[in-house]
Protein backbone atom coordinates (compact mmCIF):
# COMPACT_ATOMS: atom_id res chain seq x y z
CA UNK A 1 0.00 0.00 0.00
CA UNK A 2 3.07 2.49 0.56
CA UNK A 3 3.66 3.14 -2.89
CA UNK A 4 6.07 6.41 -3.74
CA UNK A 5 4.41 9.53 -4.44
CA UNK A 6 6.25 9.45 -7.56
CA UNK A 7 5.01 6.09 -9.17
CA UNK A 8 1.73 7.46 -8.33
CA UNK A 9 1.67 10.88 -9.68
CA UNK A 10 3.46 9.86 -13.14
CA UNK A 11 0.24 8.23 -13.95
CA UNK A 12 -0.74 11.31 -16.10
CA UNK A 13 -0.40 11.49 -19.91
CA UNK A 14 3.09 13.04 -19.53
CA UNK A 15 4.47 10.05 -18.00
CA UNK A 16 7.18 9.40 -19.73
CA UNK A 17 8.55 12.98 -20.47
CA UNK A 18 8.02 13.75 -16.87
CA UNK A 19 11.75 14.74 -15.46
CA UNK A 20 12.09 14.27 -11.83
CA UNK A 21 16.15 15.30 -12.10
CA UNK A 22 14.61 19.35 -12.39
CA UNK A 23 13.08 18.70 -9.00
CA UNK A 24 15.67 16.76 -7.49
CA UNK A 25 17.35 18.59 -5.01
CA UNK A 26 20.86 17.65 -3.52
CA UNK A 27 21.01 17.00 -0.18
CA UNK A 28 24.78 15.95 0.46
CA UNK A 29 25.11 17.93 3.62
CA UNK A 30 23.20 15.28 5.24
CA UNK A 31 23.53 11.48 5.94
CA UNK A 32 20.19 10.80 6.46
CA UNK A 33 17.80 9.98 3.88
CA UNK A 34 15.28 12.80 4.37
CA UNK A 35 12.08 12.02 2.44
CA UNK A 36 10.07 15.16 2.88
CA UNK A 37 11.64 18.60 3.17
CA UNK A 38 10.59 22.15 2.77
CA UNK A 39 13.15 24.53 0.94
CA UNK A 40 12.72 28.43 1.18
CA UNK A 41 9.05 28.24 2.01
CA UNK A 42 6.74 31.45 2.58
CA UNK A 43 3.35 30.99 2.83
CA UNK A 44 0.52 33.63 3.71
CA UNK A 45 -3.73 34.39 3.39
CA UNK A 46 -3.91 37.53 1.02
CA UNK A 47 -1.80 40.50 2.14
CA UNK A 48 -0.35 38.57 5.52
CA UNK A 49 2.56 36.48 5.51
CA UNK A 50 2.39 33.73 8.14
CA UNK A 51 5.38 31.71 7.47
CA UNK A 52 8.98 33.12 6.13
CA UNK A 53 11.84 30.96 3.83
CA UNK A 54 11.41 28.00 6.08
CA UNK A 55 13.93 25.07 5.09
CA UNK A 56 13.68 22.59 7.18
CA UNK A 57 14.30 18.56 6.68
CA UNK A 58 12.35 15.49 8.43
CA UNK A 59 14.84 12.46 8.09
CA UNK A 60 13.61 9.39 7.22
CA UNK A 61 12.27 7.23 9.93
CA UNK A 62 11.95 9.93 12.50
CA UNK A 63 9.82 11.89 14.74
CA UNK A 64 10.19 15.75 14.47
CA UNK A 65 8.46 17.98 16.73
CA UNK A 66 7.81 21.27 15.90
CA UNK A 67 7.13 23.89 18.70
CA UNK A 68 7.03 27.53 19.53
CA UNK A 69 4.22 29.43 20.97
CA UNK A 70 0.72 29.70 19.92
CA UNK A 71 0.01 31.83 16.42
CA UNK A 72 3.53 31.28 15.49
CA UNK A 73 2.43 29.52 12.43
CA UNK A 74 2.96 25.81 13.29
CA UNK A 75 -0.14 24.49 12.05
CA UNK A 76 0.19 26.60 9.25
CA UNK A 77 3.31 25.04 8.11
CA UNK A 78 2.03 21.29 9.17
CA UNK A 79 -0.94 21.66 6.83
CA UNK A 80 1.22 23.29 3.72
CA UNK A 81 3.16 19.85 3.70
CA UNK A 82 -0.23 17.93 2.49
CA UNK A 83 -1.97 21.09 0.95
CA UNK A 84 -4.21 21.02 3.47
CA UNK A 85 -4.62 25.04 2.52
CA UNK A 86 -4.97 25.07 -1.25
CA UNK A 87 -8.63 25.64 -0.49
CA UNK A 88 -7.95 28.31 1.83
CA UNK A 89 -9.54 31.54 1.10
CA UNK A 90 -6.34 33.68 0.26
CA UNK A 91 -3.56 31.16 0.83
CA UNK A 92 -0.25 31.82 -1.14
CA UNK A 93 3.16 29.61 -1.15
CA UNK A 94 6.60 30.35 -2.60
CA UNK A 95 9.51 27.97 -2.22
CA UNK A 96 9.01 24.15 -2.17
CA UNK A 97 7.66 21.45 -0.33
CA UNK A 98 9.77 18.57 -1.73
CA UNK A 99 8.38 15.15 -1.09
CA UNK A 100 10.69 11.58 -2.33
CA UNK A 101 12.45 14.44 -4.83
CA UNK A 102 9.03 15.79 -6.59
CA UNK A 103 7.74 19.33 -5.30
CA UNK A 104 4.14 18.71 -4.19
CA UNK A 105 2.64 21.87 -5.74
CA UNK A 106 3.93 20.95 -8.83
CA UNK A 107 0.82 20.78 -11.70
CA UNK A 108 1.52 17.32 -11.85
CA UNK A 109 0.85 16.21 -8.15
CA UNK A 110 -2.53 14.73 -7.25
CA UNK A 111 -3.49 16.58 -3.77
CA UNK A 112 -5.53 13.76 -3.41
CA UNK A 113 -2.75 11.04 -3.85
CA UNK A 114 -0.42 12.86 -1.88
CA UNK A 115 -2.73 13.18 0.99
CA UNK A 116 -2.90 9.46 1.31
CA UNK A 117 1.03 9.27 1.07
CA UNK A 118 1.24 12.19 4.15
CA UNK A 119 -1.35 11.67 6.58
CA UNK A 120 -2.99 14.15 9.23
CA UNK A 121 -4.25 13.87 12.53
CA UNK A 122 -6.09 16.55 14.04
CA UNK A 123 -6.07 18.24 17.47
CA UNK A 124 -9.56 16.90 18.31
CA UNK A 125 -10.43 13.31 17.37
CA UNK A 126 -12.93 13.44 14.56
CA UNK A 127 -14.44 10.19 13.49
CA UNK A 128 -16.71 10.24 11.25
CA UNK A 129 -20.45 9.96 12.37
CA UNK A 130 -20.29 6.29 10.75
CA UNK A 131 -19.68 2.83 12.16
CA UNK A 132 -15.88 2.50 13.97
CA UNK A 133 -15.49 -0.23 11.16
CA UNK A 134 -16.33 1.85 8.53
CA UNK A 135 -14.13 4.87 10.31
CA UNK A 136 -10.98 3.03 10.06
CA UNK A 137 -11.48 1.87 6.10
CA UNK A 138 -12.83 4.99 4.98
CA UNK A 139 -9.83 5.96 3.48
CA UNK A 140 -9.04 2.72 2.19
CA UNK A 141 -12.93 2.67 0.70
CA UNK A 142 -12.59 5.53 -0.85
CA UNK A 143 -8.77 5.45 -2.08
CA UNK A 144 -10.03 1.78 -3.43
CA UNK A 145 -7.30 0.31 -1.99
CA UNK A 146 -9.30 -3.23 -1.47
CA UNK A 147 -11.72 -5.22 -1.87
CA UNK A 148 -14.88 -5.29 -0.06
CA UNK A 149 -14.74 -8.35 2.00
CA UNK A 150 -11.64 -7.73 3.05
CA UNK A 151 -12.44 -4.55 4.70
CA UNK A 152 -13.28 -6.08 7.74
CA UNK A 153 -9.46 -7.49 8.30
CA UNK A 154 -8.44 -4.53 7.27
CA UNK A 155 -10.05 -2.75 10.15
CA UNK A 156 -9.15 -5.36 12.90
CA UNK A 157 -5.50 -5.40 11.98
CA UNK A 158 -5.57 -1.89 12.11
CA UNK A 159 -7.08 -0.96 15.68
CA UNK A 160 -4.77 -3.91 16.70
CA UNK A 161 -1.68 -1.68 14.89
CA UNK A 162 -3.09 1.03 17.56
CA UNK A 163 -3.85 -1.37 20.13
CA UNK A 164 -7.51 -0.24 20.29
CA UNK A 165 -9.04 -3.62 18.95
CA UNK A 166 -8.80 -5.31 22.31
CA UNK A 167 -11.46 -2.83 24.16
CA UNK A 168 -14.02 -2.63 21.41
CA UNK A 169 -13.97 -5.70 19.38
CA UNK A 170 -17.53 -6.63 19.92
CA UNK A 171 -18.28 -3.27 19.42
CA UNK A 172 -16.91 -2.57 15.75
CA UNK A 173 -20.16 -1.39 14.27
CA UNK A 174 -20.67 0.96 17.06
CA UNK A 175 -20.82 4.42 17.12
CA UNK A 176 -17.15 6.05 17.55
CA UNK A 177 -18.92 9.12 19.43
CA UNK A 178 -19.54 6.59 22.32
CA UNK A 179 -15.83 5.71 23.11
CA UNK A 180 -12.93 8.00 25.25
CA UNK A 181 -11.41 10.48 23.62
CA UNK A 182 -8.37 9.01 23.74
CA UNK A 183 -9.82 6.23 22.35
CA UNK A 184 -11.38 7.87 19.53
CA UNK A 185 -7.76 9.44 18.55
CA UNK A 186 -6.73 6.06 18.32
CA UNK A 187 -9.43 5.44 16.07
CA UNK A 188 -8.61 8.55 13.42
CA UNK A 189 -4.90 7.16 13.55
CA UNK A 190 -5.70 3.61 12.62
CA UNK A 191 -7.97 5.65 9.90
CA UNK A 192 -5.16 7.56 8.68
CA UNK A 193 -2.50 4.53 8.62
CA UNK A 194 -5.04 2.48 7.37
CA UNK A 195 -3.95 3.90 3.53
CA UNK A 196 -0.62 3.61 4.05
CA UNK A 197 1.03 6.84 4.38
CA UNK A 198 4.12 7.37 4.35
CA UNK A 199 4.92 10.59 6.36
CA UNK A 200 2.18 11.41 9.11
CA UNK A 201 1.32 14.66 10.22
CA UNK A 202 0.32 15.39 13.96
CA UNK A 203 -1.55 18.68 14.80
CA UNK A 204 -1.57 18.47 18.54
CA UNK A 205 -2.95 15.06 18.78
CA UNK A 206 -3.11 14.97 22.68
CA UNK A 207 -3.88 18.90 23.29
CA UNK A 208 -7.86 17.28 24.08
CA UNK A 209 -6.36 14.22 25.76
CA UNK A 210 -6.29 13.15 29.34
CA UNK A 211 -2.78 12.28 30.56
CA UNK A 212 -3.09 8.57 30.52
CA UNK A 213 -4.73 8.49 27.02
CA UNK A 214 -1.91 11.05 26.18
CA UNK A 215 0.40 8.36 27.06
CA UNK A 216 -1.15 5.66 24.98
CA UNK A 217 -1.89 8.12 22.16
CA UNK A 218 2.55 8.55 22.47
CA UNK A 219 3.68 5.17 22.76
CA UNK A 220 1.91 4.71 19.37
CA UNK A 221 3.41 7.37 18.13
CA UNK A 222 6.65 6.38 19.16
CA UNK A 223 6.04 2.44 17.98
CA UNK A 224 5.41 3.85 14.45
CA UNK A 225 8.75 4.89 13.71
CA UNK A 226 10.98 3.99 11.87
CA UNK A 227 8.39 2.77 9.88
CA UNK A 228 7.02 5.62 9.38
CA UNK A 229 8.45 9.78 9.23
CA UNK A 230 6.35 11.38 11.68
CA UNK A 231 6.19 15.61 12.47
CA UNK A 232 4.03 16.52 15.28
CA UNK A 233 3.11 19.89 16.40
CA UNK A 234 2.95 19.45 19.94
CA UNK A 235 2.97 22.13 22.61
CA UNK A 236 3.98 19.90 25.34
CA UNK A 237 7.91 20.54 25.61
CA UNK A 238 8.08 17.53 27.91
CA UNK A 239 5.61 15.47 24.87
CA UNK A 240 8.39 16.60 22.36
CA UNK A 241 11.55 15.23 24.95
CA UNK A 242 10.05 12.27 25.28
CA UNK A 243 9.41 11.28 22.05
CA UNK A 244 10.77 13.44 19.05
CA UNK A 245 14.72 12.96 17.77
CA UNK A 246 14.61 16.03 16.16
CA UNK A 247 12.92 19.60 17.25
CA UNK A 248 12.58 22.88 15.41
CA UNK A 249 11.24 25.63 17.28
CA UNK A 250 9.34 28.66 15.44
CA UNK A 251 8.10 32.00 16.32
CA UNK A 252 6.71 34.75 15.07
CA UNK A 253 6.93 32.84 11.57
CA UNK A 254 10.44 32.38 11.25
CA UNK A 255 12.08 29.14 12.36
CA UNK A 256 14.48 30.23 14.82
CA UNK A 257 16.57 27.09 15.39
CA UNK A 258 16.43 23.34 14.43
CA UNK A 259 18.01 20.00 15.15
CA UNK A 260 18.77 17.38 17.41
CA UNK A 261 15.32 17.74 20.05
CA UNK A 262 18.02 17.19 22.72
CA UNK A 263 19.82 19.61 21.25
CA UNK A 264 17.31 22.33 20.54
CA UNK A 265 14.62 21.28 23.69
CA UNK A 266 17.89 21.14 26.16
CA UNK A 267 20.45 23.29 25.19
CA UNK A 268 19.11 25.55 22.60
CA UNK A 269 21.63 27.95 20.55
CA UNK A 270 19.40 31.03 20.35
CA UNK A 271 18.22 33.19 22.84
CA UNK A 272 14.24 32.58 21.73
CA UNK A 273 14.75 29.58 21.92
CA UNK A 274 16.41 29.07 25.62
CA UNK A 275 13.17 31.75 26.72
CA UNK A 276 10.83 29.36 25.32
CA UNK A 277 12.03 25.71 26.28
CA UNK A 278 13.08 26.99 29.68
CA UNK A 279 8.93 28.43 29.97
CA UNK A 280 10.25 31.88 29.96
CA UNK A 281 8.04 33.17 27.61
CA UNK A 282 4.15 31.83 27.12
CA UNK B 1 -25.59 40.41 49.13
CA UNK B 2 -28.24 38.01 49.87
CA UNK B 3 -30.39 40.15 51.80
CA UNK B 4 -34.12 39.15 51.85
CA UNK B 5 -35.21 41.38 48.63
CA UNK B 6 -33.09 39.59 47.06
CA UNK B 7 -34.37 36.10 47.77
CA UNK B 8 -37.60 37.35 47.00
CA UNK B 9 -37.42 39.23 43.75
CA UNK B 10 -35.25 35.69 42.35
CA UNK B 11 -38.13 34.14 43.74
CA UNK B 12 -41.13 35.75 41.88
CA UNK B 13 -38.87 36.16 39.33
CA UNK B 14 -38.52 32.55 38.98
CA UNK B 15 -42.92 32.10 39.40
CA UNK B 16 -42.93 35.36 36.60
CA UNK B 17 -40.75 33.26 33.68
CA UNK B 18 -42.45 29.49 34.86
CA UNK B 19 -46.15 30.93 34.26
CA UNK B 20 -44.73 32.46 31.03
CA UNK B 21 -43.48 29.05 30.07
CA UNK B 22 -46.70 27.52 31.09
CA UNK B 23 -48.70 30.23 29.44
CA UNK B 24 -46.71 29.48 25.96
CA UNK B 25 -47.01 26.04 26.08
CA UNK B 26 -51.03 26.23 26.62
CA UNK B 27 -51.06 28.72 23.73
CA UNK B 28 -49.59 26.31 21.26
CA UNK B 29 -51.26 23.12 22.97
CA UNK B 30 -54.59 24.33 23.18
CA UNK B 31 -55.65 25.36 19.57
CA UNK B 32 -53.77 22.18 18.58
CA UNK B 33 -56.79 20.31 21.15
CA UNK B 34 -59.71 22.63 19.79
CA UNK B 35 -58.81 21.47 16.08
CA UNK B 36 -58.47 17.71 16.69
CA UNK B 37 -61.25 18.14 19.22
CA UNK B 38 -63.94 19.85 16.43
CA UNK B 39 -62.75 17.58 13.46
CA UNK B 40 -62.54 14.19 14.78
CA UNK B 41 -65.64 15.46 16.70
CA UNK B 42 -67.43 15.73 13.61
CA UNK B 43 -66.06 13.10 11.70
CA UNK B 44 -66.19 10.27 14.16
CA UNK B 45 -70.13 9.94 14.89
CA UNK B 46 -70.24 9.64 10.96
CA UNK B 47 -67.15 7.42 10.63
CA UNK B 48 -68.04 4.86 7.91
CA UNK B 49 -64.68 2.73 6.72
CA UNK B 50 -66.57 2.62 3.21
CA UNK B 51 -65.82 6.51 3.33
CA UNK B 52 -62.51 5.22 2.47
CA UNK B 53 -63.40 3.16 -0.74
CA UNK B 54 -66.07 4.87 -2.12
CA UNK B 55 -65.86 7.27 -4.86
CA UNK B 56 -66.69 10.84 -4.18
CA UNK B 57 -70.51 12.18 -5.61
CA UNK B 58 -73.91 10.66 -6.33
CA UNK B 59 -76.50 11.89 -3.84
CA UNK B 60 -75.14 11.30 -0.46
CA UNK B 61 -71.88 13.14 -1.71
CA UNK B 62 -70.15 9.58 -1.30
CA UNK B 63 -66.82 8.49 -0.33
CA UNK B 64 -63.48 10.23 -0.34
CA UNK B 65 -61.58 7.51 -2.01
CA UNK B 66 -60.04 9.04 -5.34
CA UNK B 67 -59.07 12.55 -3.47
CA UNK B 68 -57.19 10.66 -0.68
CA UNK B 69 -55.06 8.75 -3.71
CA UNK B 70 -54.65 12.34 -5.69
CA UNK B 71 -53.51 13.86 -2.77
CA UNK B 72 -51.09 11.16 -1.84
CA UNK B 73 -49.86 11.11 -5.52
CA UNK B 74 -49.67 14.96 -5.54
CA UNK B 75 -47.80 14.92 -2.29
CA UNK B 76 -45.48 11.99 -3.92
CA UNK B 77 -44.83 14.39 -6.93
CA UNK B 78 -43.78 17.42 -4.80
CA UNK B 79 -41.27 15.32 -2.84
CA UNK B 80 -39.94 13.98 -5.78
CA UNK B 81 -39.46 17.36 -7.99
CA UNK B 82 -39.40 19.78 -5.10
CA UNK B 83 -36.96 17.35 -2.97
CA UNK B 84 -34.38 17.17 -5.88
CA UNK B 85 -34.47 20.89 -7.08
CA UNK B 86 -34.95 21.80 -3.09
CA UNK B 87 -31.95 19.66 -1.77
CA UNK B 88 -29.98 20.20 -5.19
CA UNK B 89 -30.20 23.84 -4.45
CA UNK B 90 -29.21 23.98 -0.79
CA UNK B 91 -26.18 21.96 -1.66
CA UNK B 92 -25.62 24.17 -4.29
CA UNK B 93 -25.83 27.24 -2.17
CA UNK B 94 -23.74 25.69 0.39
CA UNK B 95 -20.98 24.20 -0.99
CA UNK B 96 -19.93 25.06 -4.66
CA UNK B 97 -21.33 28.40 -5.34
CA UNK B 98 -19.39 31.40 -5.18
CA UNK B 99 -20.58 33.90 -2.26
CA UNK B 100 -21.74 37.06 -4.91
CA UNK B 101 -24.09 34.33 -6.73
CA UNK B 102 -25.58 33.32 -3.07
CA UNK B 103 -26.21 36.29 -2.03
CA UNK B 104 -28.72 36.97 -5.45
CA UNK B 105 -29.82 33.27 -5.26
CA UNK B 106 -30.59 33.72 -1.12
CA UNK B 107 -32.74 36.62 -2.21
CA UNK B 108 -34.71 35.30 -4.79
CA UNK B 109 -35.31 32.59 -3.00
CA UNK B 110 -36.44 34.53 -0.16
CA UNK B 111 -38.48 36.58 -1.98
CA UNK B 112 -39.98 33.75 -4.01
CA UNK B 113 -40.74 32.23 -0.80
CA UNK B 114 -42.76 35.02 0.35
CA UNK B 115 -44.87 35.16 -2.55
CA UNK B 116 -49.04 33.77 -1.38
CA UNK B 117 -49.55 30.57 -2.52
CA UNK B 118 -52.89 31.71 -4.04
CA UNK B 119 -50.74 34.43 -6.38
CA UNK B 120 -48.58 31.45 -7.08
CA UNK B 121 -51.69 29.54 -8.07
CA UNK B 122 -52.84 32.29 -10.56
CA UNK B 123 -49.95 32.67 -11.88
CA UNK B 124 -50.03 28.80 -12.44
CA UNK B 125 -53.34 29.26 -13.69
CA UNK B 126 -52.45 31.77 -16.23
CA UNK B 127 -49.24 30.28 -17.53
CA UNK B 128 -49.69 26.66 -17.07
CA UNK B 129 -53.15 25.90 -17.56
CA UNK B 130 -54.20 28.58 -19.97
CA UNK B 131 -51.30 29.59 -21.85
CA UNK B 132 -49.22 26.39 -22.31
CA UNK B 133 -52.80 24.45 -22.86
CA UNK B 134 -51.69 21.74 -19.68
CA UNK B 135 -55.32 22.38 -18.97
CA UNK B 136 -56.31 21.42 -15.49
CA UNK B 137 -53.45 18.31 -14.49
CA UNK B 138 -51.13 16.94 -12.03
CA UNK B 139 -47.91 18.57 -13.92
CA UNK B 140 -49.71 22.28 -13.51
CA UNK B 141 -50.07 21.48 -9.60
CA UNK B 142 -46.99 20.02 -9.29
CA UNK B 143 -44.80 22.92 -10.87
CA UNK B 144 -46.68 25.56 -8.54
CA UNK B 145 -46.46 23.75 -5.20
CA UNK B 146 -42.85 22.79 -6.01
CA UNK B 147 -42.07 26.53 -6.29
CA UNK B 148 -43.90 26.81 -3.33
CA UNK B 149 -42.15 24.46 -1.41
CA UNK B 150 -38.31 24.37 -3.16
CA UNK B 151 -37.17 27.92 -0.76
CA UNK B 152 -37.90 26.10 2.59
CA UNK B 153 -35.98 22.82 1.60
CA UNK B 154 -33.27 24.81 0.36
CA UNK B 155 -33.21 26.70 3.13
CA UNK B 156 -33.44 23.69 5.56
CA UNK B 157 -31.17 22.06 3.44
CA UNK B 158 -28.24 24.90 3.62
CA UNK B 159 -28.60 25.33 7.44
CA UNK B 160 -28.12 21.30 8.13
CA UNK B 161 -25.25 21.40 5.64
CA UNK B 162 -23.46 24.66 7.55
CA UNK B 163 -24.19 22.85 10.69
CA UNK B 164 -21.63 20.06 10.19
CA UNK B 165 -18.53 20.43 11.88
CA UNK B 166 -15.87 21.12 9.69
CA UNK B 167 -14.07 18.85 11.56
CA UNK B 168 -15.82 16.12 9.47
CA UNK B 169 -14.62 17.90 6.49
CA UNK B 170 -10.86 17.90 7.75
CA UNK B 171 -10.87 14.44 8.21
CA UNK B 172 -12.29 13.41 5.00
CA UNK B 173 -9.47 15.76 3.26
CA UNK B 174 -6.80 14.77 5.59
CA UNK B 175 -7.38 11.65 4.19
CA UNK B 176 -7.78 12.22 0.31
CA UNK B 177 -10.93 11.69 -0.50
CA UNK B 178 -12.54 13.75 -3.31
CA UNK B 179 -14.92 16.69 -3.25
CA UNK B 180 -17.94 14.02 -3.52
CA UNK B 181 -16.28 11.64 -1.32
CA UNK B 182 -16.30 14.14 1.32
CA UNK B 183 -19.55 15.83 0.79
CA UNK B 184 -21.17 12.19 0.66
CA UNK B 185 -19.64 10.51 3.73
CA UNK B 186 -18.64 13.50 5.73
CA UNK B 187 -21.45 16.18 5.42
CA UNK B 188 -24.60 14.85 3.83
CA UNK B 189 -24.73 12.05 5.85
CA UNK B 190 -24.34 13.87 9.32
CA UNK B 191 -27.08 16.88 7.67
CA UNK B 192 -29.24 14.06 6.86
CA UNK B 193 -32.29 14.81 9.79
CA UNK B 194 -31.61 17.90 9.04
CA UNK B 195 -32.34 17.91 5.14
CA UNK B 196 -35.33 15.21 6.20
CA UNK B 197 -37.26 17.55 8.40
CA UNK B 198 -36.87 20.44 5.85
CA UNK B 199 -38.69 18.43 3.45
CA UNK B 200 -41.33 16.33 5.41
CA UNK B 201 -42.39 19.94 6.76
CA UNK B 202 -42.80 21.25 3.02
CA UNK B 203 -44.45 18.05 2.18
CA UNK B 204 -47.07 18.50 4.77
CA UNK B 205 -47.37 22.14 4.01
CA UNK B 206 -47.68 21.42 0.47
CA UNK B 207 -50.49 19.04 1.49
CA UNK B 208 -52.50 21.52 3.05
CA UNK B 209 -52.52 23.94 0.26
CA UNK B 210 -55.86 24.52 -1.51
CA UNK B 211 -56.11 27.80 -3.03
CA UNK B 212 -52.81 26.77 -5.65
CA UNK B 213 -54.46 23.40 -6.47
CA UNK B 214 -58.19 25.02 -6.91
CA UNK B 215 -56.23 26.85 -9.67
CA UNK B 216 -53.82 23.80 -11.12
CA UNK B 217 -54.86 20.60 -10.18
CA UNK B 218 -59.05 21.53 -10.77
CA UNK B 219 -61.33 19.28 -9.47
CA UNK B 220 -62.45 15.86 -10.21
CA UNK B 221 -63.99 12.55 -8.83
CA UNK B 222 -62.28 10.11 -10.49
CA UNK B 223 -58.77 8.57 -9.54
CA UNK B 224 -55.77 10.28 -10.79
CA UNK B 225 -54.75 9.39 -14.42
CA UNK B 226 -51.03 8.53 -15.84
CA UNK B 227 -51.06 11.64 -17.64
CA UNK B 228 -49.40 14.76 -16.67
CA UNK B 229 -51.66 17.41 -18.23
CA UNK B 230 -54.86 17.25 -19.51
CA UNK B 231 -56.18 15.26 -16.31
CA UNK B 232 -57.51 17.22 -13.26
CA UNK B 233 -56.65 15.67 -10.25
CA UNK B 234 -59.07 15.76 -7.03
CA UNK B 235 -57.80 16.43 -3.59
CA UNK B 236 -58.52 15.97 -0.31
CA UNK B 237 -58.51 20.23 0.53
CA UNK B 238 -61.00 20.25 -2.20
CA UNK B 239 -63.21 18.35 -0.18
CA UNK B 240 -62.79 20.12 3.43
CA UNK B 241 -63.27 23.51 1.47
CA UNK B 242 -66.33 22.79 -0.73
CA UNK B 243 -68.44 19.73 0.65
CA UNK B 244 -68.70 22.10 3.99
CA UNK B 245 -71.13 24.40 2.36
CA UNK B 246 -72.93 22.05 0.39
CA UNK B 247 -76.45 21.80 1.15
CA UNK B 248 -76.51 17.95 1.21
CA UNK B 249 -76.88 15.88 4.38
CA UNK B 250 -73.87 14.67 5.26
CA UNK B 251 -71.53 17.00 3.03
CA UNK B 252 -70.37 18.96 6.64
CA UNK B 253 -69.41 15.19 7.92
CA UNK B 254 -67.74 14.34 4.63
CA UNK B 255 -65.53 17.75 5.24
CA UNK B 256 -64.90 16.77 8.55
CA UNK B 257 -63.60 13.07 7.55
CA UNK B 258 -61.09 14.65 4.98
CA UNK B 259 -59.81 16.96 7.36
CA UNK B 260 -59.03 14.04 9.55
CA UNK B 261 -58.07 12.09 7.02
CA UNK B 262 -55.47 14.90 6.29
CA UNK B 263 -54.36 15.35 10.09
CA UNK B 264 -53.56 11.71 10.16
CA UNK B 265 -51.67 11.59 6.56
CA UNK B 266 -49.33 14.77 8.32
CA UNK B 267 -49.02 12.73 11.38
CA UNK B 268 -47.53 9.61 9.38
CA UNK B 269 -45.27 11.88 7.48
CA UNK B 270 -43.96 13.23 10.72
CA UNK B 271 -43.75 9.74 12.05
CA UNK B 272 -41.97 8.67 8.53
CA UNK B 273 -39.18 11.68 9.60
CA UNK B 274 -39.05 10.71 12.83
CA UNK B 275 -38.25 7.08 11.68
CA UNK B 276 -36.02 8.33 9.01
CA UNK B 277 -33.64 10.71 11.59
CA UNK B 278 -33.54 7.96 14.24
CA UNK B 279 -32.06 5.19 11.11
CA UNK B 280 -29.91 8.25 10.38
CA UNK B 281 -28.81 9.38 13.76
CA UNK B 282 -27.61 5.86 14.65
CA UNK B 283 -23.79 7.62 14.16
CA UNK B 284 -24.34 10.99 14.89
CA UNK B 285 -22.16 13.17 17.30
CA UNK B 286 -25.19 13.91 19.59
CA UNK B 287 -26.25 10.51 20.08
CA UNK B 288 -23.52 8.78 22.52
CA UNK B 289 -26.14 6.38 23.91
CA UNK B 290 -28.64 5.12 21.03
CA UNK B 291 -28.89 1.57 20.59
CA UNK B 292 -27.26 -0.53 17.95
N1 LIG C 1 -7.14 30.81 7.11
C1 LIG C 1 -6.40 31.80 7.66
N2 LIG C 1 -6.51 33.07 7.18
C2 LIG C 1 -5.79 34.06 7.72
N3 LIG C 1 -4.93 33.91 8.73
C3 LIG C 1 -4.75 32.69 9.24
C4 LIG C 1 -5.48 31.56 8.74
N4 LIG C 1 -5.13 30.47 9.45
C5 LIG C 1 -4.21 30.89 10.35
N5 LIG C 1 -3.99 32.22 10.23
C6 LIG C 1 -3.06 33.01 11.03
O1 LIG C 1 -1.78 32.43 10.94
C7 LIG C 1 -1.11 32.55 12.16
C8 LIG C 1 -0.56 31.21 12.58
O2 LIG C 1 -1.61 30.37 12.92
P1 LIG C 1 -1.37 28.85 13.24
O3 LIG C 1 -0.62 28.23 12.13
O4 LIG C 1 -2.69 28.24 13.57
O5 LIG C 1 -0.46 28.94 14.53
P2 LIG C 1 -0.10 27.82 15.59
O6 LIG C 1 -0.58 26.51 15.11
O7 LIG C 1 1.39 27.89 15.71
O8 LIG C 1 -0.74 28.22 16.88
C9 LIG C 1 -2.08 33.13 13.18
O9 LIG C 1 -1.78 34.49 13.34
C10 LIG C 1 -3.41 32.96 12.50
O10 LIG C 1 -4.27 34.01 12.85
MG1 LIG D 1 -2.05 25.18 15.90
Amino acid sequence: MTQSLASDITTGPNQGDFDYSQKRIDDASSQLQVPLKTIDLSVGFSHSTILNEISLSFPKGTITALVGPTGCGKSTFLRTLNRMNDHVRGFWHKGSVVLDDVNIYDKSVDPLVLRRNVGMVFQRPNPFPMSIKDNVVSGVKAHKLAKRKDLLAIAESQLKEVGLYDAIADRMDDSPFRLSGGQQQLLCLARALAVGPEVLLLDEPTASLDPVSTSSVESLISALVPKLTIVIVTHNLAQARRIAQHAAFFFNGELVEHGLAAQVLEDPEHETTAQFVTGRMG
Amino acid sequence: MFSKSHLLRRKILDKAMWALATFSLVCIVAPLAWLVWGVVGRALPHWNWSLLTTKPGGANGGGLSTLIVGTLVITAGVAVVAGIIGIGSGLYLSELCPEGKGKILRTASEVLSGVPAIVLGFLGYTVLVVEFKWGFSLGAALVVLSIMVVPYIAKATEVAILQVPTAFREAAEGLGMTRWQTLRRAVLKPAAPGIVTGLIIALAIAMGETAPLLYTAGASNNFPTSHITHSPVGFLTYAVWTDYNQPLAGSAELSATAAVLLLVIVLMLILLSRLVIRVSKKYSINNSHGGR
